[in-house]
Order: structure tokens, then sequence, then C-alpha cells
């Protein structure tokens, strides 16, 4: 059966409306600290969790803001078209299937809904487009912090797989002035790199409020030559709607609420932050790059689409969870075709957990380095752990018995000094730096004939059938 | 509704000019400070919004600002582009 397809915000928060997990709240609130409040709340009410829809803002007119519309696995699966309570397993298992149909090409359009109004120079003003608002409380000011920025590599502009689309964290500092935050493993960063080479300013494009499969694709690291918008139509199984922004050029989302335009000014750095980021630890200040707005193209009224994050778990991790453990898979498996599922959702892969067979002793602990060396290892997976290919990574339970069993330190624990690691990670010396541990929780294969595994434990050959005979007999009693 | 710069909450020296005013009610006004770029609104609850009450932790100083690293380095300028 093929899925449901949305092409914008609207469509998809439609279909959450539908399946009962939008709540609209019209009574009047506070920009702050009503709406990061209640956003923040939305994440603690666990898996279920509606997005919000605030439209009775106290001094704003007409202002339209969701928050949370990735929040919960029940609004991932409908946003992956999927029926909403389909496990997190099956999405995963999902989001693997679809993404080996990629590339799909995109579907150009000429009439995008924001191309209805515009403004240039300026005549701009964030502070009037967008219903802008604080999150945490020792945060810089107001962010962009869902944002998919549009960029194409100074070197090779043409390329369509080289352009890239990725969520940064973007500091309003003025009517028309961003901060923007590119973390040094993230391809925006090479791209600002050669501009800043070249003594230029990177042209970009930002695209605030979309439908939920490309800010998906925004926060999935993918290889640096592999197209967003072309990943996008394999994960929604249909080709991906895109148009030209009419200063830069650049493809941008055609269902966008609000496209900005202009550049990253080269070689200029100013205070940033802090902001409460997704390692629920704030960034302390640093001096980061400076956008200049120079032509906004937005739909009438507007629905301004951002995010709440602080102490895991939150809406972010939702959003980036599946889509971090499907490349690191993918990358995996191209080389070891043992390895058998990976779960990167904890704090965007900072720590992995990795099931596999054995070719022979001390595989295990090659996949985990090789996790490390992968594109996105080398900001994150600073810890790894591999289990066998009979413990489901998703399992906590079943990761524990691993580890409580299968760990000698004696052997089983590889500590590699001084790697790379993101910037954010509050534990790095100094920042960007960090040792980086594989524990192998697997059972060890010849020649390595540590420990005494002969007499494993294993469910009995008739416990599966009697599974299927105690749920049938369980669905009958209702 | 007081469109009159204000002191900045988090740094020592930092005067914050009117970035907007709410577009509806004179409710608020959000200020941004030119020294710092820290910016708050009138109506926020004023542990962010006044110097006694704002938290230690993120006070800046002159010190913090001039020592706050360039992410990412700006790089060298190549010679022939």
């Amino acid at each position: 059966m093929k899925s449901k397809v949305f092409d914008d915000l609207r469509g998809f928060l439609s279909e959450l409306d539908r399946q009962g997990q939008l709540l609209r709240i019209s009574e009047e609130v506070t920009a702050e600290p009503d709406i990061a409040a209640a956003a923040n709340a939305a994440a603690r009410l666990g898996d279920t969790a509606p997005a919000l829809m605030f439209d009775n803002v106290a001094g704003f007119i007409k202002a339209q803001i969701a928050v949370g519309v990735h929040g919960s696995w029940r609004n991932h699966a409908l946003a992956l078209g999927l029926p909403m309570e389909t496990s997190m397993r099956d999405q995963v298992a999902e989001f693997i299937r679809r993404w080996e149909t990629f590339p799909v090409a995109p579907e150009r359009r000429d009439d995008p809904p924001w191309a209805e109004n515009s403004a240039e120079g300026d005549e701009i003003d964030l502070f009037s487009l967008l219903p802008l608002f604080r999150l945490n409380d020792g945060d810089g000011g107001f962010y962009l912090d869902k944002a998919p920025v549009i960029s194409r590599d100074p070197e090779d502009p043409d390329n369509f797989g080289k352009q890239n689309v990725g969520i940064y964290r973007m500091q309003v500092k003025g009517a028309r002035r961003l901060g923007l935050q590119p973390v040094p493993m993230h391809d925006i960063a090479l791209q600002l790199t050669k501009a800043e080479e070249r003594g230029e300013d990177l042209p970009i494009a930002i695209a605030v409020g979309n439908d939920p499969v490309i800010t998906m694709m925004a926060g999935t690291p993918l290889e640096y030559d592999q197209s967003e918008y072309e990943m996008a139509g394999a994960l929604r199984q249909s080709p991906y709607p895109i148009s030209s922004a009419p200063l830069t050029g650049f493809d941008v989302p055609w269902g966008a609420e609000v496209v900005l335009e202009g550049v990253i000014e080269g070689r200029t750095r100013e205070l940033e932050g802090p902001f409460g980021e997704f390692t629920g630890h704030y960034s302390g200040g640093r001096k980061m790059p400076v956008v200049r707005i120079d032509r906004v193209s937005y739909r009438t009224d507007p629905i301004f689409e951002t995010l709440y994050l602080g102490m895991p778990w939150t809406e972010i991790d939702f959003l980036i969870g599946p889509a971090t453990c499907v490349p690191l898979y993918q990358q995996l498996k191209a080389e070891y075709p043992e390895v058998q599922a990976v779960n990167a959702m904890y704090t965007h892969g900072l720590l992995a957990i990795i099931s596999t067979k054995k070719r022979y002793g001390g595989f295990a602990k090659a996949v985990g380095v090789r996790a490390m060396t992968t594109p996105h290892g080398l900001g994150y997976v600073k810890m790894a752990i591999v289990v066998d290919e009979d413990i489901d990574p998703f399992n906590l339970p079943q990761v524990m018995w691993a580890l409580s069993t299968k760990v000698n330190p004696d052997g089983d624990l590889v500590q590699l000094p001084k790697m790379s690691v993101m910037n954010l990670d509050p534990s790095a010396v100094p920042p960007g730096i960090s040792d980086k541990l594989v524990i192998d929780a697997t059972t060890p294969v010849a020649p390595d004939v540590r420990g005494h595994y002969g007499q494993a434990a294993h469910d009995l050959p008739e416990t599966a059938q009697w599974v299927t005979r105690l749920n049938a007999m369980l669905a009958d009693r209702i | 509704m007081n469109t009159d710069n204000q002191p900045c909450p988090r740094c020592p020296d930092g005067t914050a000019t009117v970035a907007t005013v709410s577009p509806s009610g004179n409710i608020w006004t959000v200020y941004m400070c030119r020294v710092c770029h820290f910016s708050w609104r009138s109506t926020e609850p004023k542990r962010r919004t006044e110097s006694a009450l704002y938290p230690e932790a993120f006070r800046l100083t002159a010190a913090d600002m001039a020592a706050a690293p360039d992410v990412p380095a700006v790089p060298p300028l190549r010679r022939n582009p």
C-alpha cells in the first residue's frame, strides 16, 4: 500500500489533527515562558505526545506557532505515512527499506506558495515576519532551530548532490541578521571554509516551516555528495517537490512557509549563544559566523515551526534518532555484512549500540572502531557498544545483559586517545577532542578464547510457538 | 512599554537598544545588547531580564567575551583561488 505523502507543513498538521495528534491552544499564552514550557511538558508526556499549535500569543497579531511536530514515535510514524502505532523498531526497519531506493529524482514546481509575499534589503524585519521567542533561561536570544539551510559547494556550484540541506542553530541578532553555528564536522562548515579561503561570502537559503520528511533529511548525516532531496524522495516514496529561490537560485522546498535568502559573511565571527543544546547542556559563548538576509519570501500568515530542546528526551531526539541509526547501519553494512542493526539514538549518536555476527576473534572491536571513522562517527560515536547478533540493540534490557555478562574489562575495552568529537560534547577537553571507547560486549570467538561461554542458555525451541499461542489467548479474552 | 535604552542583564557594560515592539497592544518590547548580543522581551520572567536576578552561570564579562574562541576558525586565504 502506498503511504501518505505530505508536501507541506499544513498538510501534515491536518493529518496530525485527524489522528488526534495535534493539540490547538487558543487561549492566550505568553511568548515566554509559556510556549517553551508547554513544549517541554509535551516532551515529558512520552512516546504518544501530540504536536502543539498556538494561535493566540500575547502582543502578536495572527501568530501561529507549531512545536512538537516530530515530538513522539506516533508523530514520527505519521510523518513517514505509517500507521501511528507502528513500533519504533519497525519504523527504523521501514526507514532502512526506503533508504535503499535512493536516489529518487525531485519534482520541480513553478508555483511555490511562499512566492506570495516578499521583501528585500532594509524592508526585511525578521521580528515582524516570525513570532520569535526564547526557549531556555540561559539562551542568548531567540533562535531558528528547525529550519533547513541550503548551500552549495563554492568549487562545484552546479553539482546537485553537493547542494547541502542541513539544520544549524541560528540566533536572531537583528532585523535581518543571524548568527549561525556550523559544527566543523557538518557539510556547511566544509563549504564555508572553501568560500572563506577564497575570500568570498557563502550564499544560503533558509526554509522555515516544512513538510516533515525534509526536516528529517536535513538532520540526517548523509554523505557529502548525496542529495537530501533525492533521499527525501526515497523516504516518502514519491518525488520531492522543489522550487528555485528567487535571489540565490538554490533549490528549496516548494512547500515551505518562509524562505530567507542571503549570505554567511565570509571571514566574520561574532559572539553567539549560549544555547541549550541537544546534549542537554548549554554551549558556551563562542564567536561564530554571521548571516545577512537580503530577501524574504513568505506565505500570507506563515506558520512558525520550531522545536524545544533541553534535557533529553525532547522532540529533537525523535527527529534525529532513526535518521542517525540508518546511515551508520548502511555504511557499516556496506563493508561488514555481518552487522545486523545499529541503535545510535542517544544524543545524536554520541553513543551507538551495534549488533554483529563475528568473523573471528577481535572482529567486533574492528566494527566498533569503524563506526567511529564513518563520516558521522568522526564527530560523534564517542562510545560504541558492540553486542552479539542475537541481541536487539533497541532492547536496552538485552543490551544490559550483554554488558553485564559478556564484558571483562581485561580485554574488552578499547580506548582510543584524543579523537575528534563535535565541540558541543561537554566532556571534551579541549572542545572537539575526546578519547573514545569501544566496549566489546560480544561473546569471544576463536582465537579469542577468554571466558566460559560454552553453556549459554537459549529460548526453548518450542517457545516461539507458545508466544503465538499465549498472544492468541490474550486477544480472545478481550 | 518602555522604549528607552536599557542596561543589559547579562554583561556589565552593555547597553541594549529596542529591537522591536509588540505589534498589538503595547504589551512588550524586545531589547538587544549592542555589546554581547543578548536579547530579551520585557515581559519575560525577571530571572532573564534583571541584572540582579540573572543567573551567575550565564553572566558574561569583557574577559569572557575576549576569550571566546572562533568556531570554526577562519582559514588562511588561498593565494590562487
